[in-house]
C-alpha cells in the first residue's frame, strides 16, 4: 500500500456506495467518510466523481435521495438503497468475489 | 437498469433544470462545509481548511460541471446551444444563408418530389391485406418463356390441383356495360371476377356486401359491385343504391355493394386492355365443370394468395407439378404450357423500376453538385472565419467540440433548406402526378406520406454533413498561433486544391447527367422516326360501344348479323357525308390502342403441326376502306371491297411479316387459310406492316378479315376517319351522326392518330424530359460553381496580376493564365465524367431504343456542349483579371 490515496478500480465506486448504504441511509459526506474509513485511507473521493455516481445510481433506480435534517441540525440529502439496489449489491458482491478469486489464482499460479 | 427510467429522468432534469441546479448546489455546499468542519476540528483555521478541502475534494463549480456533463441530456443542451449559435451566425450573413438555403430547398425538394413517385410506385406496400403473399399466375410457353393470360378451364384445374394457395381468384377485364336510362348513353368499364376476388385482396365493401358463392354461377350473376367513383358520379353517393336495379346492356342488374374510396386496382394497364380502372364489377360465373372450349380461349388474369409460410419457390414447384399433369391430360391445348408465379408487386412495377431509379439517381446527382457548390461557398466563408476558430482553440475548445459546432451549423442550414424544400414538394407533387405518363402503374398512390417526410429529413441531414465536412477539414489545419499572427489574407490558397477537386467532380457529374439525357433524347428521336406503318396526319379515331342487340346471339348468316352490318353501313354512309371527311372505316383493334387479339390458323396443303404447337397471327376484322383510310399500303393483290360479305367467297388479307414467315418461297395470294372451325379463306392481298404494340416493338404477323365476314363480332369497334381538314374539327359532327342513328351507342376515346402515336411514347417522353431538365440544371449549377471558384481565385491573385502587368505581362497572357486553369479543370472533369458515363449508362441500356449506351456522337456532343458552357462561365472572371489596373492592385493593402 502506498501512502497516497489510490484511484478506484473502474466501476467499483458504485458498488462501494451501495455497500455503504446497505447499513443505513446516509448523506453524501457521510458516505465518503465511511468509504475512506473502511478502506483505511486507501480511497479518497472527490466531490465530482461522488456526485456523478449518485446521479447515475439514482437514475438507474438503485438508490433514492431525500432531504432531512442532520444530527447537527443542518439540511442534507440522505440516500438509501431501493429494493433493486439491494439486489444489485448482492449480485455485484458475488460477481466481485468470483473475479477476485480468479485473479488471485492467476497471480499466485505464476 | 431500465432505459425508460434513464430517459425519463433525463427529460425531467431538462425541464427542472433550475430546481435541480439549486438542490445540487445546496447539497455540494453542505458536503464541502462538513469536510471543512472536520478539518477545523483537527485545528486548522477556516481559511486553511477551505483551501485543503478544495485541493482534496474539488470545488462546487467543478463538481457541478462533472455532474452536468455526465447525463445524456447534457449533449442535447450543448446541441441546442450550437443550433442557436449557428442560427445567429447565419442571420449575420443573410446573403450567404439565402443562397445556400434556396439551393438546398430546390435540391432537396426535387429529390423529395421524385422520391415521392418512387415511393408511391415502387416502395409502398400494395394497398391490400398481406401484400407480400399476393401473386399473379400466368400461362407460360415452355420454349419462349413468354407469359400469357389464362384459359378458364386451366384456372379451375390450377385452383383444384395446387396445394400452396389460400385462395386463387380470376379477373376477366373485358366486359363493358352500356348504362341505359341516363341522359346520354354511357359506357362503363367492367370487370368480371370470381367470387373470392375481393376477399383475396382483403377488401371490404363500404356499403352492401361482396359477391356470394351462388352468384358466381351462370344465370344468377346479374349482380354488380360499383366502384366508389361510379357510386359518387352516377348515384350521388346515396346509401339506398344497394338493392337498386339498373339496366345495363338492356339487362336488369342488382347493385349488391360499393367498393371503398381507397380501393385501387393495382395492375399493369397492358394486361387489362389499357385500363387501370374499372367502374363496375360482376361475377365471372364460369360454367362448372369447365367445357372443352374453355381450354382454347385465354382471357383471364389470375391472382393467388400464398398460404402462410409457403415460399414462392415452393409454390412454383407445386405449380410445375400441376402443369405437368395438365400437359399429360390435355396435350392438344397444354402440351407446351407451363405455369409461372410472379409476386403481384413485382409484376406490376417491374417495367417502371429502371426508369424511376434512373430519375432518382439523376436528381440525387444534381443535389451532389449543389452540395459541392455550397461546400465551396463554405470554404470561402471559412477563410474569413479562421480567426474565430483560432481564438476558440486558443481559449481551450477541443477540436471535437469545434467540429460538432461547425457540423451543427451546416445541419441547421440543411434543415432550413429541407423545410423550404418540403413546401416546394407540396406545391409540385400534384402537378408532377398530373404529368406522369398515363400508363405508369400505381400513380394514384403517390402522395407525401411519412416515408417521404423521413426521406426529406434523412436527406437534409445527409446534405448538411456532406457540405459540412469540407469546412471541418479546413478547421483541422488551423493551429491557434498561425492564424492569429497572420494578416488575414492569402490563408485560403492552400484550399485551392480542394476547390479545384470539387469543381472537377461537379463537371464530371454534370457530364454523366448530360450523357444520360443525350442518350434518352436521341433514342426518343429515333423512336419518333420509326414509321408506324400507317399515316398519322389527318386521321381521327373514336371508339364505339355497341349494345348487345348488335352482338348477342350472333350466328353466322342470321338476321342479327345483318342488323349490325346495317348499323355500320348506315353510319359509314352518314359520316362520309360530313364535310372534310375523305374516307371512313371500322376496325376492331386499332394500332397502338392497347387492344389486340390473335388466332391460331392452318394453311391449306401444309403438314399438320405436332400437338400443342400452333401457327398464330394477330387477327384484325376491318371494314372495306380501312387500308385506304388509315394509310396502310397494299403491296400485292387487292384491298377489301364492299362486296366481301358472307354471300360471297370468304377472303383474308395478310401483312408482310406474315408473308415472310410462312410464304418465303411462294406468292401467298390465292392460297387458303382457316382459323378455328371457320371455313377456308382465300388470301387476296398482302399489306404493309404496322407497329401495333408500340413503336419500339417489331411488327407481328397479322391477318385482316372483312367486317362483312367476321366469325365473331367485336362489340367495341373503332371508327377511323381520313379528313382533308383538321381531324379534331369533325369530332362533334361524328358524335352527332352516331347518336342520330342510335342514341344508345356511346362514343369515347375520340383522338387523332397523331395523339395516339404521341401517347404511345409517353413514358419515354416523360423520362427524357425529366432527364433533360435535371441535366441542364446540373450544368447550370456546375457552371455557377466554376464561375464562383475562378472569381475567387482572380480576386485572390489581384496583387499577383498587378505585379505581373507592372513588369510587362500582356493582358492576353493574364487572360490565358486564368483560362488555362479553367480549361485544365474542365478537361479533367470531362475525362472523369466520360469514364463515369461509360460505367453508368450501361444501366439504362434497357430504356434506350436504337442506340448503344456508348454512342460516340452523343458522348462527343455533350462533352463539347459542357466544354463550351464551362468556358463561357470562366471567361467572365478571366476578363476581370485582364482588366486589373496594376496601380490600383499594388496600392491595395
Amino acid at each position: 500500500m502506498t501512502d497516497k490515496p489510490s484511484d478506484l478500480v473502474q466501476g467499483t465506486l458504485d458498488m462501494l456506495i451501495l455497500k455503504t448504504l446497505a447499513l443505513e441511509p446516509m448523506h453524501g459526506y457521510g458516505i465518503s467518510v465511511r468509504i475512506e474509513q473502511m478502506s483505511k485511507g486507501v480511497f479518497h473521493l472527490n466531490a465530482g466523481s461522488l456526485f456523478v455516481a449518485f446521479q447515475r445510481l439514482q437514475r438507474a433506480g438503485l438508490i433514492k435521495g431525500e432531504w432531512k435534517a442532520t444530527d447537527k441540525n443542518r439540511r442534507a440529502r440522505y440516500y438509501s438503497l431501493t429494493e433493486q439496489g439491494r439486489k444489485r449489491l448482492e449480485s455485484e458482491t458475488r460477481e466481485w468475489g468470483r473475479q477476485v478469486a480468479a485473479i488471485a489464482r492467476i497471480l499466485e499460479a505464476s | 437498469m431500465s432505459l425508460r427510467r434513464v430517459i425519463a429522468s433525463g427529460v425531467r432534469s431538462l425541464f427542472q433544470r433550475k430546481r435541480e441546479e439549486r438542490e445540487l448546489d445546496e447539497e455540494l455546499r453542505g458536503f464541502l462545509e462538513m469536510a471543512v468542519g472536520e478539518k477545523m476540528k483537527e485545528g486548522m483555521s477556516r481559511k486553511e481548511a477551505a483551501r485543503a478541502v478544495r485541493l482534496e475534494r474539488g470545488s462546487v463549480g467543478g463538481a457541478k460541471e462533472s455532474v452536468r456533463e455526465a447525463g445524456w441530456e447534457h449533449l442535447l443542451e450543448t446541441c441546442w446551444q450550437d443550433i442557436r449559435f449557428g442560427a445567429r451566425m447565419l442571420r449575420k450573413n443573410p446573403g450567404f444563408t439565402a443562397v445556400v438555403v434556396l439551393t438546398l430547398a430546390l435540391g432537396i425538394g426535387a429529390n423529395t418530389a421524385v422520391f415521392s413517385v418512387v415511393n408511391g410506385v415502387l416502395l409502398k406496400p400494395l394497398p391490400y391485406r398481406d401484400p407480400g403473399r399476393l401473386l399473379m399466375l400466368w400461362e407460360s410457353s415452355l420454349q419462349g418463356g413468354t407469359l400469357g393470360t389464362v384459359a378458364p378451364a386451366n384456372f379451375y384445374d390450377w385452383r383444384e390441383q395446387s396445394r400452396s394457395f389460400e385462395k386463387m381468384a380470376a379477373i376477366d377485364p373485358y366486359p363493358d356495360f352500356i348504362m341505359n336510362g341516363v341522359s346520354e348513353a354511357r359506357r362503363l368499364a367492367g370487370a368480371a371476377v370470381s367470387q373470392d376476388f375481393f376477399s383475396l385482396l382483403g377488401t371490404h365493401m363500404t356499403a352492401g356486401r361482396d359477391f356470394l358463392p351462388e352468384e358466381d354461377r351462370p344465370g344468377s350473376n346479374h349482380v354488380i359491385i360499383l366502384s366508389y367513383s361510379t357510386w359518387q358520379s352516377y348515384f350521388g353517393g346515396r346509401s339506398d343504391v344497394v338493392g337498386k336495379r339498373l339496366t345495363l346492356n338492356n339487362d336488369a342488374y342488382t347493385v349488391v355493394g360499393v367498393l371503398p374510396r381507397d380501393f385501387s386496382f393495382v395492375g399493369k394497364a397492358s394486361d387489362y386492355h389499357s385500363r387501370n380502372h374499372f367502374d363496375v364489377w360482376t361475377p365471372l360465373a364460369l360454367p362448372h365443370p369447365p367445357q372443352a372450349w374453355q381450354r382454347g380461349t385465354h382471357p383471364l388474369c389470375i391472382f393467388a394468395q400464398l398460404k402462410p409460410g409457403v415460399s414462392l419457390q415452393q409454390a412454383q414447384t407445386d405449380l410445375n407439378q400441376v402443369a405437368s399433369n395438365l400437359q399429360r391430360l390435355y396435350p392438344a391445348d397444354d402440351k407446351e404450357r407451363g405455369i409461372t408465379a410472379v409476386p403481384l408487386a413485382e409484376h406490376v412495377v417491374a417495367d417502371a423500376r429502371v426508369a424511376l431509379f434512373t430519375l432518382l439517381a439523376t436528381v440525387g446527382m444534381v443535389l451532389l453538385i449543389a452540395c459541392a457548390n455550397i461546400a465551396n461557398l463554405m470554404l470561402t466563408r471559412g477563410a474569413t472565419r479562421q480567426k474565430e476558430i483560432a481564438v476558440r482553440i486558443a481559449l481551450g475548445a477541443s477540436r471535437a467540440r469545434l467540429a460538432r459546432q461547425l457540423l451543427t451549423e451546416s445541419v441547421v442550414l440543411a434543415g432550413a433548406g429541407g423545410v423550404l424544400g418540403l413546401a416546394f414538394v407540396y406545391l409540385t407533387v400534384p402537378t408532377l402526378v398530373r404529368h406522369l405518363p398515363s400508363d405508369l402503374p400505381r400513380a394514384a398512390e403517390i402522395s407525401v406520406d411519412w416515408r417521404v417526410l423521413l426521406f426529406t429529413c434523412a436527406l437534409s441531414m445527409f446534405t448538411g454533413v456532406m457540405f459540412g465536412v469540407v469546412p471541418l477539414h479546413q478547421s483541422r489545419r488551423v493551429s491557434g498561433n498561425d492564424s492569429l499572427k497572420q494578416g488575414g489574407w492569402s490563408v485560403a490558397s492552400d484550399h485551392s486544391r480542394l476547390r479545384s477537386g470539387l469543381i472537377v467532380g461537379q463537371v464530371a457529374i454534370a457530364l454523366i447527367l448530360l450523357t444520360g439525357a443525350g442518350l434518352m433524347a436521341k433514342s426518343l428521336w429515333k423512336l419518333m422516326q420509326v414509321s408506324a406503318g400507317f399515316e398519322t396526319e389527318h386521321v381521327l379515331t373514336a371508339r364505339l360501344s355497341l349494345p348487345p342487340q348488335y352482338t348477342n346471339d350472333y350466328k353466322f348468316g342470321t338476321g342479327q348479323h345483318r342488323q349490325i352490318s346495317l348499323f355500320q353501313r348506315e353510319l359509314l354512309e352518314r359520316v362520309r357525308q360530313i364535310p372534310g371527311v375523305k374516307s371512313v372505316a371500322f376496325t376492331a383493334y386499332l394500332p397502338l390502342s392497347g387492344t389486340d387479339n390473335s388466332w391460331a390458323f392452318y394453311i391449306e396443303g401444309r403438314p399438320a403441326n405436332p400437338p400443342g404447337v400452333y401457327d398464330v397471327a394477330d387477327y384484325r376484322p376491318v371494314s372495306a376502306d380501312y387500308f385506304e383510310t388509315i394509310g396502310i399500303p397494299i403491296l400485292r393483290g387487292r384491298a377489301f371491297l364492299p362486296s366481301d360479305t358472307e354471300d360471297n367467297p370468304l377472303v383474308v388479307i395478310i401483312n408482310r411479316a406474315m408473308e415472310q414467315i410462312w410464304w418465303k418461297q411462294q406468292d401467298p395470294v390465292g392460297q387458303r387459310v382457316r382459323f378455328g372451325d371457320d371455313d377456308w379463306r382465300t388470301i387476296v392481298g398482302v399489306v404493309g406492316d404496322v407497329h401495333h404494340e408500340g413503336l419500339d416493338v417489331k411488327p407481328e404477323p397479322e391477318m385482316y378479315v372483312p367486317y362483312g365476314q367476321v366469325p365473331n363480332v367485336e362489340a367495341r369497334p373503332t371508327i377511323v376517319l381520313r379528313t382533308s381538314i383538321e381531324p379534331e374539327s369533325v369530332t362533334s359532327a361524328l358524335r352527332q351522326a352516331v347518336s342520330e342513328i342510335d342514341p344508345n351507342v356511346p362514343m369515347d376515346h375520340a383522338e387523332t392518330m397523331k395523339e395516339i402515336v404521341y401517347g404511345s411514347v409517353s413514358q419515354s417522353r416523360f423520362r427524357t424530359a425529366m432527364l433533360i431538365i435535371f441535366a441542364l440544371l446540373a450544368v447550370f449549377v456546375a457552371s455557377v460553381g466554376l464561375y464562383g471558384v475562378l472569381s475567387y481565385s482572380v480576386s485572390e491573385r489581384t496583387r499577383e496580376f498587378g505585379i505581373r502587368m507592372a513588369i510587362g505581362a500582356s493582358r492576353g497572357a493574364i487572360l490565358g493564365s486564368v483560362l488555362s486553369k479553367a480549361v485544365r479543370l474542365i478537361v479533367i472533369g470531362i475525362c472523369l465524367g466520360l469514364l463515369g458515363a461509360l460505367l453508368l449508362t450501361r444501366l439504362i441500356a434497357s430504356l434506350l431504343y436504337g442506340i448503344s449506351p456508348f454512342d460516340v456522337i452523343t458522348l462527343a456532343s455533350v462533352s463539347t456542349l459542357l466544354a463550351i458552357v464551362g468556358l463561357v462561365a470562366s471567361y467572365m472572371p478571366a476578363r476581370r483579371a485582364m482588366r486589373v489596373d496594376p496601380v490600383v492592385a499594388l496600392r491595395y493593402e
